[in-house]
This record gives structure tokens, sequence and C-alpha cells, in this order.
């Protein structure tokens, strides 16, 4: 047995774009113990809630994260709308279906470039960005921003997609297919790739149900979870199966993710079919008085909202629980028993939002 | 496919109930979802944990006792630490016997428990 | 085992055009939902204010008393609560992103004393201000009035009360901006702003 060592992880890391510090007990190069800390970027976002009514607040949510930003104005306007009993035109689901599904592969590619990057593989990176570029095209089309949409309000959406433009959604996406294929080849068959991530940080079953993993976290270890089967949005007409994975390490994580990526085009494509013609939006009117809880499934994985209100035009809670907030205990676990030169690619694997995760 | 998440279930329990409740559901094979604060317009504090088992949600919601103390969960759902410390954070409630106590120094606030309605 | 999977990728770029733009010699092309930045028309504005309380980022600073509209450009974040919000429509979102600088960008714009037809020359520099609160303001004929509630329901301000079992329709003053949305949307045109 070696000496035992601590060294510090973090907060400012090349891999990490947002500070979160580990400090990691070493033996020798193996990693024994971890303790995370978080907190060097808290806003106290849910604070606003008393100051902001809540139709405006939706804005304010959708500010938490850069990537995900679309889910939590979903998820804002979804819990309030549930508190007010409020019931969305069936066009409005569809197209939130739609544009989250977009965030998704962006957010994927955005992740899979990270990952490349976390192992020194910058062409890799590049490209995996240069392709998302073509998503954030798409959004800017249809929403007028880039990676803040503000498309989502309390009742509907603010803005409709035209036919010929979900056409062109759908047409782009699929023909974006082979290229991301040439480049996801690359993360499941190259042997230099593979070999930093098979077998590496592995979380079994049991583990990830223990610790409450979600999203392709737990859906990498084998975990039959995703919340988009609980039947909001427009999923339940689009017959939507998870993508699941039974190894629990990096690769399988990796995998997850990637399937998801084709199985969001599928998903668009598919929505752009059925989407029915009709209204965007319900008028709203009068204050939050109840209480209600909604869950998405975000690319990283499951969020929680919680809208309460107590009869006034502010609520009373907001509270925003993001998946990486629900990931760190399972990270924690993985770190246990790998090697020091694994930890920056098993940090990224849970792919982490640290904006989100302290809001 | 059934929509689900319209499901909304909420039990109040008292603070003596909590552990013994959150002890079923972890034998249920519940897994914890989230654990939060809320201040309510009349100053006290409620906490409600999230248990999720196939997709529902079931939540238990706590009052806060006036001395602001109540156990921890850590116990039976170690992954709470990173809820029970940032309430006790940002709300100053207390929880004994937590496996991970980061003393106050978890999230970085420029003022002590910055969302206690005494503050 | 595949080695050097991306190598094919790599190669073919070599003799690609480069995906990025030669920024800034080559223009961007925004679209046309772009939210770059909020005008204002400053002939229709009636300060009436509900774009600075609708403000999520609070970077709209509206004042009655010297008749200007202000706005922090860093801190106007986009999202278009204003324009959504505006009774007078005379906000828009343009599409040119604001430009990059070094020091916060406040704009102010000065709103020109609207005419008003129905008090012609009275409200002098002082009693402008005092408007919403003295005399005037906003009144129901409620001989014509059906009680529909319309108004109550289109008010941004809340500042109508319309109780249909006992006939009585009541304004906040404090409350009122003297917007005009309730005049336009009443059926029987028995509101009117004085």
């Amino acid at each position: 047995m070696g000496k035992r060592t601590i060294i510090p992880f973090g907060p400012q890391h090349p891999v990490l774009p947002e500070p979160i510090h580990l400090d990691l007990v070493l033996e020798d190069e193996v990693v024994v113990d971890v303790i995370p800390s978080i907190g060097y970027i808290h806003r106290g976002l849910e604070k606003l809630v008393e100051k902001k009514e809540y139709t405006e607040m939706v804005y304010v949510i959708e500010r938490i994260c850069g990537i995900c930003s679309f889910g939590h104005g979903w998820g804002a306007s979804a819990s309030i709308e549930g508190a007010m009993g409020i019931e969305v035109p069936e066009r409005a689901e569809y197209l939130r279906t739609i544009w989250h599904e977009l965030s998704r592969i962006h957010s994927h590619l955005l992740w899979l470039g990270l990952l490349a990057d976390g192992f020194g593989f910058e062409s890799l990176f590049m490209h995996c960005w240069r392709i998302r570029e073509h998503v954030l095209d798409l959004f800017e089309k249809t929403t007028g921003g880039r990676v803040i949409f503000s498309v989502c309000k309390v009742g509907g959406v603010r803005k409709d997609i035209d036919a010929a433009t979900l056409k062109e959604i759908s047409d782009t996406l699929n023909a974006l297919k082979p290229e991301i294929k040439k480049l996801t080849d690359v993360f499941l068959e190259d042997a230099s790739v593979k070999n930093r991530t098979v077998g590496v940080g592995v979380l079994t079953k049991e583990d990830a149900i223990e610790l409450g993993a979600v999203g392709p976290v737990a859906r990498g270890s084998g975990v039959y979870q995703d919340i988009r089967l609980t039947g909001n949005g427009a999923y339940h007409e689009l017959g939507f199966e998870p993508m699941i994975e039974e190894a629990g390490d990096c690769y399988a994580r990796t995998k997850v993710r990637i399937r998801e990526l084709f199985q969001s085009i599928e998903l668009i494509t598919k929505a752009v079919e059925l989407i029915p013609e009709g209204p965007i939006d319900v008028p709203v009117k009068g204050n939050v008085d109840g209480e209600f809880v909604l869950r998405l499934e975000q690319p990283r994985g499951e969020a929680y909202y919680y809208a309460k209100g107590a009869g006034t035009k502010f609520l009373e809670r907001m509270r925003v629980r993001t998946p990486t907030n629900q990931n760190i205990p399972s990270l924690v676990k993985m770190l246990k028993g790998c090697d020091l030169a694994d930890v920056p690619i098993l940090v990224l694997t849970i792919d982490p939002c640290i904006s989100c995760t302290e809001r | 496919m059934e929509k689900k998440y319209l499901i909304q279930e909420f039990e109040q329990v008292t603070p003596e109930q909590l552990l013994p409740r959150v002890k079923e559901m972890k034998k249920g094979g519940y897994r914890l979802g989230q654990a939060c604060a809320t201040k309510q317009a009349d100053g006290n504090i409620f906490v409600m944990y999230s248990f999720d088992l196939d997709h529902v949600l079931h939540n238990l919601k706590v009052n806060v006792p006036a001395d602001l103390k109540l156990q921890s969960v850590t116990g039976d759902y170690w992954s709470a630490f990173i809820y029970e410390n940032e309430m006790h954070d940002l709300f100053g409630i207390t929880f004994e016997n937590l496996a991970l106590d980061y003393g106050g120094r978890f999230f970085k606030v420029s003022e002590p428990t910055p969302w206690n309605p005494q503050n | 085992m595949a080695t050097f999977k991306i190598g094919k990728v790599v190669l073919g770029s070599l003799f690609k055009k480069p995906a990025t733009r030669m920024y800034p010699v080559v223009a961007r092309e925004w679209q046309d939902r772009t939210r770059g930045h909020v005008e204002i028309d400053v002939t229709s504005c009636i300060t009436c204010g509900i774009c600075q309380r609708k403000c999520p980022a609070n970077a709209i600073t509206v004042s009655r008393d010297t008749r200007t509209w202000e706005i922090q450009r860093m801190q106007c974040v986009q999202c278009g609560a204003c324009v959504d919000n505006c009774p007078k429509k005379c906000l828009t979102m343009k599409p040119e992103y604001t430009a990059p600088g070094g020091e916060k960008v406040i704009d102010t714009f000065n709103i020109p004393e609207a005419p008003k037809p129905a008090a012609p020359a009275a409200p002098a520099a002082d009693g402008d201000a005092a408007a919403p609160a003295a005399g005037g303001g906003l009144k129901c004929d409620t001989d014509s009035c059906v009680f529909c509630g319309l108004c109550a329901r289109n008010c941004p301000c809340s500042a109508i009360t319309v109780n249909r079992d006992e006939k009585q329709w009541t304004v906040d003053k404090s409350a009122c901006v003297q917007c005009g949305l309730c005049v336009e949307k009443c059926p029987k045109k028995c509101l009117v702003i004085e």
C-alpha cells in the first residue's frame, strides 16, 4: 500500500468548462476517495421568483443553462401550467418536443466534442462542433436564438414553425446523418478512443439505482429509466423507447448518447409528419394557486421542476433540480478505484453542467 | 402510453415519522429523486423529499420544527448529502447524523443562510 | 480493431471550403427571427412602464416625469417579454446584435409629448405625471356597459375589476397606466380615457 496523497482537481481544469472542485485521495496512481465540492457559481436564480411574475420567470429559469435552456423553459412553463390546470394545445406540445429533441442533438454533439477534447483528439472535437453548428442554425431560424430560445411561455409556445421550415428541419437533419455517422464511428470503433473508454469507470446497475443516477449515466448501466416514458410532450404518440446499454462503463455511456442522437433525428422526422394543425397557445389569466411537480428528460438526464403558488402573481417556490446534481454521487462512486489519468474522462462522461447544478 | 406525469402524490409526515417512512421507501425499491426546502408565506419552512418508482413520483413533506433540526436521510440514501448540505447552507436547517457534512462550506455564499426567512 | 478512423474525414476537409467565416470581413446573415436588440418607436410610446415591469433583467427604465425610455443594452437578455407585452406595439425586436464593446451602453430615447385629442393642451408638464392619480383617467359609461369583463381580462396592469352580478365597474387609478387596451377591446365602446 502506497502513501496517501490528496490531489486537488479543479475548479479550473482544462476539461472543465465550469468550476467543480474534487479532492482526490490517491494511493500511488489510484483514486481511493473523492470529496466533491461545488458552490462557486451559485446565483440564487430560484429566489428571483419572489420578485418576478411567473410569466416572466420562465425566461429567467431558461437562462439557468446555455445547453439545456429549452428544457428549462419547458419545465418551468409546464410545471406552472400544471399548477394552474392549463391544458396546452397539441400543436404546442409537438413544437416543444421538436425543439427539445433538437436541443438533445446539439447537446450530445457538444458533449461528444468535449469528450474528444478530453482525451486530446482535437480534430474530432472540431468536427463534432462543425456539425452542431447546423443544428444551431436551425434553432436561430425557428426561435431567434442560437442557445437561448425564449419560445416557451406559460400556456404554449410563442412562435410557430411553418410547414416548409418543419420540412427543412427534418431534411437538414437527415442529410447530416451520414456525416454524424462518420464521426460517431470514430468514437465507437477507433482503437485509440476505445482504449480510453472501454472498461473505465464501471457503474453497476445496483449502484446506479442506489445512488439515483439519471439520464445516459443510468441508461448506460442498464437501468430502464427515461422520463420521456411518463407521457409528457408528444412522446407518447411518437412510439418512444429508451436506449439502454448494459456495460456501465464510459464506452456504454458514450454509446447511449450516440444512439440517442440518431433516435432524436427519427423522433423529429416522425413529429414533423404527425404534427397537427391548430393554435399554439391558450390565454393565461389569474394567479397560481397550487403545486405541481414535473420532470423532463433533458439531454443530461432527468430534470425536476416544482412550482408552488400562493395565490399571488409571484410564485412561492420554483425548485429546479438538474441532472448533474443527481449524478454527482454516481460520479464519486465511479471515480473510486480509477487511475488519476482517467479522472477527466470520467468527470466528462456524466456530462457535468455546474451552472445548472447551482442555479 | 399512460400520462404518468400527471400523477401528483404528496404525503405529509411529521419529523418523527420521516425516517421510518424513508426506510420503507428504501425497502420498496424507490430511488431518491431530490430534496428541497420551501419557505411558505407564513414564514415556516417545509422540506420535500421526492422518490421515484417506475416513473411515478411520491413526495414526502415534512414541516421543519422551530429549532430547524431534522434527521438526515443519508443513512438510507447516501446521495441525499448534496441536497441536505444545500439546504443547510441556504436555509440554515441542521441535519443530524449527516453522512458527509461540509459544515456550511458546500455553497460559497457571501452571507450565511441567505434564504432563511429570519434573514 | 480499426485505427485512425477519422482519416477520411480529416483528409476530405483539406479539399473543402472552411466551415467558418472570415469574421468580421464577411458579414453574418441574420435570420428574420433573430433576437438581436430591442428598438422603440418613440412616437407611439405612452410611457406606461409595462415593459419596465415585465423585463426579467431590469434592463429598461421608463420615466414618466422626464419622458424618457432607457435601455441598458448589456443588461438586456433579448427575451422579448417587453415586445410581447407592449400595449401600443411600439417596441420591436431587430435581428442585429448590439456591437461588442468595453463599456456598458445605455441608450436613452426621448418620448415626444403625445398630442391628446381628448384633452387638447390640458396636461401641462407637471400635470402629466400626476394624471393617472388625479381626476381624468379611464372612465366607463355604465349606462351602455354590459359588464362583459373583456376590459378587465385585457388589462395588463389588472387595474380594472368588473362585477357582473352587482353591475359594478371599478378602476384602480393608481394601477392604471392609461394604455388604452381596454378602450380598444370594449365591444360597447363605453370606455374613454379623459
